[in-house]
């Protein structure tokens, strides 16, 4: 199973998952200048909040049926955590100096992590997550499980919507005139408050589908998921640029594949026999963070932007 | 540079706040001699109460059933009420007491009432919580609970220091849509007029004082100070230091309303080598004042994360870069001590060197590792140097868990570590075994108290010695703004890497004494977050809790976060869930910390000024984040 | 009858440095009202008070009956003030007819807006030949006309031009000056802040002098072209 095709299929379900993550924290970058660490956790609370209305359901439903359920339950939770954590831990540091959010963001991410860790229940191991049935299905030489597929197809909905939605839409277009220069969207009429709380809550949508998509990938979610996958997430909007939601995606992408690769391949380079497999993967990912940042820092798609602040 | 317009600014604040603002209104309206009165006999009550018995039982920990002299918490009930008896009769102006409120507020008063009314319900009501019901009180018990209210009720009837009154057609933005709902907006500018307001109360110079009786004062201050910190180490229940912990943060609150501690700061600026010496003194006296191995065990621990904390303030505090894999360059220097001090499980294990070489070669190495880091990073914004140490942080503890022989080279021993790492020798000195000391007897952990002591002293004195520096102003001028600091011809990516080194080797100096204090390095504490200090999260914490920029907060935060958890094992599990409010609440109500950098307070506290929000002009500067202003 | 905008001893600072001390002025429906005066005399600041994006520290302004000083930004520009800002500032990778509609984000009359936007385009001809391009792509002259244009898709009663000739060439300047007249000539209110004192006076009914944060002189704009202090301050003339 270690063919390249093989390779690049895990690499894009991966990249999906990661791209959809990295939207929230571009978006929000894009307007605020905010790298927003707890994001990361609203993508962890995003999966617990499907699986808890999945314990709630009756057993005899059908995953399909629980599915759509799940996704609103995840995304009602992410959404409102994103919205509130803007609304009262972000917008009243909107004017101090430019640490404090940051740190603000921290602590956040700690203490939503712990509160999941002390208070859903029994959720200091692993906890189940329901898989899709069917699969794996052989395309070619290329196995997919279902939850891949789920993943793949999400993360194209999400995109698209999203592409339209910021290109076409009147909120879309207040959106990009917000993050340009916020100053003047006010003076168009633009409630920038209104536009920051739509980013965030854009954010935490796409993160709470990847939640979901990431349980039914791995078949299990636990506390401490949002940390790796945030901190994946954030190198793949600063691979493609961070700011630009196509950039996200494109990051999630190439660091997927860049890291399937490096686990399947590395080894077999001369020199580096023991610096293979997926033990190795995480220090190749931010090797290549390291690497974009040196060679092209604005990132993949990103234009050159001045230090604001 | 920037000190001018401050201190200006310093004294214009200081103007306005004597001069015609000062808003003096007791909460509860009684005359001045009734709340006097009243406060006088709540604290009477409240003593005599403690000399009866509260409960019933023995279950309740520290024997409260002992009628005639008070034990366990009642102790910490009779101090804080002695101690606000003593100062509410100094207030009010009796001959002798008075210097215990330079500043003739009566918040003091209120204060320490409230730590006094805070321990002595706790009490009351933990006894009636863990024994189940009020049936278990004591008319003793009773007594102390009315006692402690009168007192507090007396005390809100004094005539208090507050806030100005609210402009009458003032707007509270923050409240967002329920401004517009006009009891929320009467509420909300209730509770801001209630806030007390001391802060810029003029008191006495105490430089006036006798040279020699400044001196006697720091003396008998820091050993004060030294008592009261083993008097906590030593309580045996929870629930007492509980109590303690009461009334020690709520009663220095109080002292301080009344000025005594600016006093004290003053005697310090002015008594500074002295001060200092004291300090050392009083520190190096610590293990000789208990001989208790777990408590010097204790304090070297805190030294180490506190001395890593200072280390970090150097990156976060002075320069302003956020730093979140710092605890990795501990690990490194830890991993290096280990490699070359002689284990059994080392690769090397026969080179060991000397103490002095492995702290070198710690030093060395994390500062390299800082250079490899920044370098790729400083040039970018600030906030990619965030991102890219977190990932530090975490490839950091991957990678020496794979350098095990089997995922990866053999280097580290993976996940087992290095253990059995030889105890230090300094001088012959074998910092493992006991010596004694006179009538002391120093055990292995005292004496690495000491070896830390020596560190955090060298650490100190970078520090401050940086702080003071050419580079030091520039750090500052960096972290403030970093577009003017270039401009004024800084090279501001230098400045920051030489910061960011600098801050990489002190950790990886601490990270060295580490090693051999625990006798193993092992990868999982070099984490984000973690149960266990230090970890990056804890460190943070404590720079941002002590307060950034200055050399106290962070050995203090560091101190307190480390000490707390410790004494109070049942809310170790909600450890870092607490960390994470707290930083979301310190950033929120005081991003300056408990010990606040006076430039820093300036900074975060802009937004008080008449305008909020409004930046200087030139349309291009205006950074987005005044988006929602 | 009462004026469109009144300005009360307003005053605005900037942490403690009162950029704005205490200034009042009116500007009637139809007319043309600038203010004029050297670098840091407050005038930017004042017109980004008005619009809502600094908060005053004291005095009061009314615009069409209502009182402003405690509106936020983005209500104001629905109550009729458009702001066209010092430095242009259109949103550099929009394009300019979504610049334009931008400009128009608050109405919700589609054709209307569809013919105002054309409206713009037979203003400034040149925007229309570039309606698709990025606007950041435009010279200062071009950038400055689509922000006039922007200004004037929310069909306001008074717009407010900051420093509009501003780094421009002087024929650019002549083509930005001429587009004022002629929206004078449609009976567009304007408050015009403009360090051209010259062009700026001659075509001003009412003109205010600033100096660090006060008026200094108040008259027509034809008075204080010919008054003395005037010429030799900001005409160059001695």
């Amino acid at each position: 199973m270690h063919t390249l095709p093989q390779q690049l299929a895990n690499g894009l379900f991966l990249g999906s998952m990661y791209g959809l993550i990295a939207i929230g924290y571009t978006m929000v970058y894009g307007i605020v200048q905010l790298i927003n660490f707890a994001h990361g956790e609203i993508f962890m609370t995003g999966a617990f909040g499907a699986l808890a209305v999945y314990t709630n359901l009756p057993s005899s439903m059908s995953i399909w049926a629980a599915l759509p359920l799940m996704l609103v339950g995840g995304a009602i939770v992410s959404v409102l955590i994103a919205v509130g954590a803007e609304r009262f831990a972000y917008r009243p540091l909107r004017n101090a100096p430019r640490l404090a959010p940051l740190i603000t963001a921290i602590g956040l991410s700690l203490a939503l992590q712990q509160a999941v860790f002390n208070w859903y229940p029994h959720a200091t191991a692993g906890k189940h997550f329901p898989q899709l049935p069917g699969g794996p299905f052989h395309i070619g030489s290329v196995d997919v499980q279902s939850g891949d597929l789920f993943l793949l197809g999400a993360a194209i909905v999400c995109m698209i919507a999203l592409g339209v939605f910021v290109r076409s839409s009147r909120t879309g277009r207040a959106m990009q005139a917000t993050a340009q220069d916020p100053d003047t969207a006010k003076l168009m009429g633009v409630d920038t408050n209104r536009i920051i709380i739509i980013a965030f809550a854009i954010g935490g949508l796409f993160a709470a589908v990847a939640g979901v998509a990431y349980g039914l990938k791995y078949g299990q979610v636990k506390y401490d998921i949002g940390f790796q996958a945030g901190l994946k997430a954030f190198t793949a909007a600063v691979l493609g640029g961070i700011g630009n939601i196509y950039g996200a995606m494109l990051g999630g992408l190439v660091l997927g594949i860049a890291e399937a690769c490096a686990t399947a391949y590395i080894a077999n380079v001369p020199g580096m026999e023991q610096f293979g497999g997926g033990a190795w993967a995480q220090v190749w990912a931010f090797v290549l963070l390291i690497v974009v940042l040196l060679v092209r820092p604005q990132g993949l798609l990103g234009e050159r932007v001045a230090d604001r602040a | 540079m920037t000190d001018l317009p401050i201190a200006a600014a310093e004294e214009a604040v200081a103007a306005t706040a004597t001069h015609g603002n000062r808003r003096t209104a007791p909460f509860i309206p009684l005359p001045l001699t009734a709340a006097r009165a009243t406060t006088l006999a709540g604290a009477v009550i409240t003593i005599a109460s403690t000399f009866m018995s509260w409960t019933y039982t023995t279950d309740f920990p520290g024997d409260l059933t002992v009628s005639g002299y008070p034990g366990g918490l009642q102790i910490m009930t009779l101090i804080g009420a002695i101690l606000t008896g003593v100062v509410a009769l100094g207030t009010f102006g009796l001959t002798g007491l008075r210097w215990l409120t330079p500043s003739r507020t009566n918040n003091g008063v209120l204060l320490l009432a409230l730590a006094t009314l805070g321990t002595t319900w706790y009490t009351v009501i933990d006894i009636a919580a863990k024994l189940g019901g009020l049936a278990n009180l004591d008319p003793g018990g009773f007594v102390a609970f009315i006692g402690a209210l009168v007192l507090f009720a007396g005390a809100l009837a004094l005539p208090l220091d507050r806030h100005p009154e609210e402009p009458a057609d003032a707007e509270y933005y923050e409240l967002g849509r329920a401004e517009g709902i006009s009891a929320v907006v009467r509420g909300y500018a209730w509770l801001r007029e209630a806030r007390l307001h001391h802060s810029e109360l003029r008191v006495p110079d105490a430089r006036k004082l006798n040279r020699w009786l400044q001196r006697l004062v720091i003396v008998v201050v820091y050993a004060l100070g030294l008592k009261i910190l083993t008097f906590g180490l030593a309580t045996d229940y929870s629930d007492i230091f509980i109590g303690y912990l009461i009334v020690l943060a709520v009663g220095v609150w109080g002292l301080s309303a009344g000025g005594l501690l600016k006093q004290f700061q003053q005697l310090t600026q002015h008594n500074k080598k002295f001060s200092s010496t004291v300090g050392v003194l009083t520190a190096i006296a610590y293990p000789f004042a208990q001989n208790n191995e777990l408590w010097a065990n204790l304090g070297a621990s805190v030294l180490i994360v506190g001395t890593v904390a200072l280390g970090l303030n150097i990156v976060v505090g002075l320069t302003g870069l956020l730093d979140l894999g710092y605890v990795a360059f501990l690990g490194v220097g830890a991993y290096t001590a280990a490699l070359v001090s002689g284990s059994p499980f080392s690769i090397w294990s026969g080179t060991q060197f000397p103490f002095w070489a492995a702290a070198l070669a710690g030093m060395g190495a994390a500062c390299v590792f800082g250079v490899l880091i920044g370098a790729p990073t400083l040039r970018l914004r600030g906030d990619y140097l965030a991102i890219v140490t977190l990932g530090f942080g975490e490839i950091f503890r991957i990678i020496v868990r794979n350098l095990d022989g089997v995922s990866g080279p053999k280097v580290t021993n993976g996940p087992n570590g290095i253990a059995q790492i030889p105890d230090l020798s300094i001088f012959g000195y074998n910092l493992g075994d006991t010596h004694s000391v006179g009538s002391f007897t120093l055990g292995r952990f005292a004496n690495y108290y000491l070896l830390m002591l020596v560190i955090t002293i060298i650490v100190v004195l970078v520090f401050t010695r940086a702080a003071d520096s050419r580079i030091g102003r520039s750090w500052i001028a960096i972290r403030e703004d970093e577009t003017a600091a270039t401009a004024m011809g800084i090279n501001g990516f230098r400045v920051k890497l030489v910061a960011f080194a600098l801050g990489a080797s002190l950790a990886g100096l601490a990270g060295t004494v580490f090693a051999h204090v625990t006798n193993s390095v092992v990868p999982d504490p070099y984490v984000f977050s973690g149960s266990v200090p230090p970890n990056s999260a804890f460190l943070l914490a404590a720079v941002v809790l002590g307060g950034m920029g200055t050399v106290s907060g962070p050995i203090l935060g560091a101190a307190l976060l480390y000490v707390i958890p410790q004494k109070l094992s049942f809310l170790s599990q909600y450890e870092l869930f607490a960390f994470g409010i707290a930083l979301i609440l310190i950033m929120r109500f005081r991003p300056e910390g408990i010990i606040p950098n006076r430039r820093r307070q300036l900074e975060f506290h802009e937004d008080e000024t008449p305008a909020p929000g409004n930046r200087p002009m030139g349309d291009d500067t205006v950074p987005a984040t005044t988006a929602g202003a | 009858m009462t004026a469109l905008l009144e300005v009360e001893d307003l005053r605005v600072a900037y942490g403690k440095i009162e950029a704005v001390k205490g200034i009042s002025f009116s500007v009637e429906a139809g007319q043309v009202v600038t203010l004029i005066g050297t670098n840091g005399a407050g005038k930017t600041t004042t017109l980004r008070t008005l619009s809502g994006l600094l908060k005053p520290i004291g005095g009061r302004v009314r615009f069409d009956g209502k009182v402003l000083t405690r509106v936020p930004a983005h209500k104001i520009v629905a109550l009729g003030l458009a702001h066209s800002p010092e430095g242009r500032h259109i949103f550099p990778r929009l394009t300019i007819e979504e610049n334009l509609k931008l400009g128009a984000y608050l109405r919700k009359d589609t054709t209307g807006i569809t013919k105002d936007i054309n409206r713009a385009y037979d203003l400034f001809p040149i925007l229309g030949e570039r309606r698709k391009q990025a606007a950041g792509t435009l010279s200062g002259g071009e950038q400055q006309m689509l922000a006039m244009g922007r200004a004037l898709m929310s069909q306001p009663k008074l717009l407010m031009l900051d420093e509009p000739s501003m780094g421009l060439s002087p024929i650019m300047m002549q083509k930005i000056m001429a587009t004022i007249v002629e929206l004078k000539a449609q009976g567009t209110t304007i408050l015009l802040v403009e360090q051209n004192a010259q062009a700026a006076l001659s075509l001003a009914d009412q003109a205010h002098v600033m100096e660090i944060g006060t008026i200094k002189l108040s008259g027509t704009g034809q008075d204080l072209l010919h008054d003395e202090g005037v010429r030799k301050t900001y005409l160059g003339e001695d």
